[in-house]
């Protein structure tokens, strides 16, 4: 039934690619009898760097976490370097070099997708009084009100159309909402994108009226470069926080070899319950977080104590190791929405008053209890009776929701763990 | 024996700072004359550099290693150096001098703000940085070809706007990295490291920085006949995020040394090791490994593995008296690492540490007469955790000259020589190896 899920889903997104596809080549069709094809030193320029640009960024795979997206902001100086549709046709080379191992039909997705929302941005950058011959640009006022306010607007139609077009082939290809998806584009480079104007415009300055020439962009791109290697920097640093969690965990289990793999598995479980929930990005963050390091305190014991512990037990002493947990991790402001959850996870299924992400981290725990790790010596349970012992143990208005977002995660789980 | 000539301490730090006065004294003297006229028919552009200047300063960076940086700063005052064509204003026609009074006024301006804050103000640094831009006013104003210098080519529309451009970002690097050797032979003196590693480092760790202030300047210089004195805050924009990546970088990366301390905490909850051990044991471990020549990406993988080099104890069923490693059967000191060094493996790309908490505990003469492999930061953590272990973390003289005549008598056997020889310096002089607590405000 997954797999049959997962062809549906296919079929569908290949649809969807075709559909944004052919609008995109009718869009610029049109622009091009209408405005023609602005072929010129600068348009061949800016091609060059459609290819060079995305190669360069493809040497250090940085995932979604590039902040600075150069070729946004060469897109929004194309506009009135080289109009709308030497934006687009830019746009799409751009697309089509963009990212090292993609399938061809994610390449055809990205260029149509580029030269459509950079189309679309131009057609508003002109209909707001945008120029297409900066040079004549000599003084502030100019600046502002030909260059400056209508390139604001053209990057506002630009996020909004590439928010639609991604969001839209992620939901069809692999169910995401769509509100889901937005929002974390959002947060991602989505707020950043606006701020790219600002920076288009010294470079549409230097190039033209300046009289500087293509040299602008080495000029104005070195900062930018920058904030990239930054951000690689810094990406590297969260995988390095990644990391040092790995090896906190791994502590656990070393203390508590019956506990391998549980931490990630509770982590996992409660990531999918919080996604159906429809709790905010963050907050899936925080209850992935939570799932990971709800067993940390048990470091705080010692090695025998925690060897004899039966975690199954829902009413068993557990010498106040989530409290001790949340002391060993007080001080990191990066893991302060998981605190609650791991402090409470032992008890919030009998607690109506304890969070939401609390309940989610404690029922997937006691889940995973039951069906993995089990009591010392003992056995554990099969699925469908550990699932219904779970489900007589919550209390509360939304139990019933909450044992829905278990299944619902079991099976989204099951559905990744098989091989198609 | 007395030395014939005792030469004074802060020897570069004081001259570094004669050379700032030099500066700004010989600015006064070639054309002070002008600068009433200045104030009254450039006192926009001269009232936003300062600003600038002065709010640039004020926002340094602490970047990973502990060093500060102005990136903002420096940007603007390098604009300063370049300014000629100003739409709506006078064009900026400065002697070198001038510029280097401007500069260093702004630079005076946020010294007198951290002074009433009761913040360590940095003046070597300041002066460096007034070193630096003499250096590049003079290049750009000073001296040229017959026919201009570079700062005059600016307006001369025979003359092609590109290769202005690209003399004013040679002009620019040239000035940033006198401030930068400069500033490293003040750290270099201060920390007691090799002269060659603080440029090394210096240089490395601001590279990045110093290529997008160098272009930042020139830009300012050529967008200002358009946009005027709005170029200013413009051109600093894409300067302004990469400032806001690079802090961004640098806090995450003091988090995960922080998540890295948790772990080492892990131990001391549990009853393991003594409070505060293992931060102590890193503490040393980095001074000595700075005093030792070790770069930036060393040193951080030693502070990692110092503060994990007890992890192994965690599953001990029987917790060592103390959590003392040195005091306990080679054969378990050598179990604990391994655990450790398991427990390290099961996250992805902390081989290195791995290694290093591995082979903290062989002895030195295994390197000396088998030539067994152990990294220099094993030995150096092998050191540290002796020296805390033996002296109990205490600062008490006589626990410490205990420590140090019990790790005297391990060495060339236990200890490595060489390391033994940096805790000395360090153990003796609390600003030995030391980047943050007096540390030098770099660019």
């Amino acid at each position: 039934m997954a797999s049959a899920r997962k062809g549906a889903r296919g079929n569908a997104g290949t649809a969807y690619i075709g559909m944004v596809t052919v609008v995109a080549l009718v869009a610029v069709s049109v622009a091009v009898r209408a405005q023609g094809v602005p072929l010129g030193p600068d348009l061949a320029v800016f091609l060059v760097l459609a290819i060079v640009l995305p190669l360069l960024q493809n040497v250090v795979d940085v995932g979604d976490r590039v902040r600075v997206d150069i070729s946004s902001i060469l897109s929004l100086a194309a506009m009135a370097i080289v109009g709308p549709v030497g934006a687009s046709l830019a746009g799409a080379v751009t697309g089509a070099f963009t990212g090292r191992h993609l399938a061809p039909r994610i390449r055809l997705f990205n260029a149509a997708t580029f030269a459509l929302y950079r189309l679309l941005g131009g057609v508003a950058f002109q209909a707001t009084g945008g120029t297409t011959a900066p040079s004549r640009l000599s003084e502030v006022s100019a600046v502002v009100l030909s260059l400056a306010l209508p390139m604001l607007v053209a990057s506002v139609v630009q996020l909004a159309v590439n928010l639609v077009l991604v969001a839209g082939v992620v939901r069809v290809s692999h169910g995401v909402p769509m509100r889901l998806q937005m929002a974390s584009m959002l947060q991602g480079t989505g707020l950043a994108y606006l701020g790219f104007s600002l920076i288009a415009i010294p470079l549409v300055v230097l190039w033209k009226p300046a009289g500087l020439g293509p040299e602008a962009v080495i000029i104005v791109l070195a900062p930018l470069l920058v904030a990239q290697w930054a951000y690689r920097q810094h990406a590297e640093e969260l995988e390095g926080q990644q990391r040092a969690l790995e090896v906190l965990v791994a502590a656990v289990e070393a203390k508590a070899p019956h506990l391998a793999g549980h931490s990630s598995r509770v982590a996992e479980l409660s990531a999918r319950m919080a996604e159906h929930l429809g709790l905010s990005p963050q907050f899936v963050a925080d209850t992935r977080m939570a799932g990971m390091l709800h067993d940390v305190g048990q470091t705080s014991l010692s090695t025998r104590v925690v060897r004899d512990l039966d975690l199954t037990d829902p009413s068993g002493g557990q010498d106040g190791y989530p409290e001790a947990g949340v002391a060993l991790l007080d001080d990191l402001t990066f893991l302060r929405g998981a605190l609650d959850p791991i402090r409470w996870h032992r008890e919030a299924l009998g607690s109506v008053q304890s969070s939401l992400p609390s309940r989610i981290v404690a029922l997937a725990d006691r889940y995973d209890l039951l069906t993995t790790v089990g009591s010392p010596g003992g056995t554990v349970q099969a699925s469908a009776l550990a699932r219904d012992l779970v489900a007589a143990e919550v209390v509360g208005a939304d139990a019933a929701v909450l044992v829905r977002a278990l299944d619902e995660a079991l099976a989204r789980v099951r559905s990744d763990q098989s091989p198609t | 024996m007395t030395p014939f000539v005792r030469l004074p301490a802060l020897l570069v730090s004081r001259a570094v700072i004669a050379l700032g006065a030099v500066a700004v004294v010989l600015g006064f003297v070639s054309a002070g004359d002008l600068l009433p006229r200045l104030l009254t028919t450039h006192r926009h552009t001269l009232l936003l550099a300062v600003v600038l200047i002065a709010a640039g300063e004020l926002s340094r960076i602490r970047m990973p290693s502990g060093r500060e940086t102005a990136p903002i700063s420096s940007a603007a005052a390098l604009a300063v150096v370049f300014l000629a064509r100003i739409h709506g204003e006078p064009t900026f026609a400065l002697e070198p001098g001038l510029v280097v009074i401007v500069v260093t006024a702004g630079l005076a301006t946020a010294a007198a703000v951290r002074r009433v804050r009761h913040e360590r103000v940095g003046v070597p640094a300041l002066a460096a940085r007034s070193v630096g831009v003499w250096v590049a006013a003079w290049l750009a104003r000073g001296v040229g070809p017959s026919n201009g210098t570079l700062w005059a080519a600016q307006l001369d529309p025979t003359v092609t706007q590109g290769l202005v451009a690209l003399g004013m970002v040679m002009v620019a690097a040239v000035g940033l990295l006198t401030e930068l050797v400069l500033v490293a032979g003040i750290r270099a003196e201060r920390q007691r490291t090799p002269w060659r590693a603080a440029v090394r480092d210096e240089v490395g760790e601001a590279a990045p920085l110093t290529l997008a202030v160098v272009a930042t300047g020139p830009m300012v210089a050529l967008m200002a006949p358009v946009l005027g004195l709005l170029s200013l805050p413009v051109a600093l924009v894409p300067l302004a995020m990469a400032y806001s990546a690079v802090r961004q970088y640098a806090r995450n990366r003091e988090t995960n040394r922080q998540l890295v301390a948790t772990l080492s905490h892990l131990t001391e909850h549990g009853g393991y090791t003594p409070e505060r051990h293992a931060e102590r044991v890193a503490g040393l471990s980095v001074r000595i490994g700075r005093v030792l020549g070790l770069g930036d990406r060393q040193l951080r993988s030693l502070e990692y593995a110092a503060l994990l080099h007890d992890l192994g104890q965690i599953s001990l069923l029987d917790p060592i008296p103390d959590g003392a490693t040195v005091l306990a059967a080679p054969a378990d000191q050598r179990d604990i690492a391994e655990e450790g060094a398991r427990i390290i493996r099961r996250a992805e790309n902390l081989d290195d540490v791995a290694r290093f908490v591995e082979t903290q505990t062989t002895a030195y003469r295994l390197v000396r007469e088998l030539n067994e492999p152990v990294p220099l930061e094993s030995r150096i953590i092998k050191c540290a955790n002796a020296f805390d272990d033996l002296s109990a973390g205490s600062g008490d003289p006589v626990l410490v000259a205990a420590a140090m005549e019990r790790i005297h008598l391990g060495l060339g056997y236990e200890y490595d020589p060489e390391v033994v020889d940096a805790l000395t310096r360090v153990v003796e002089d609390v600003s030995v190896g030391r980047v943050d607590d007096r540390g030098v405000a770099a660019r």
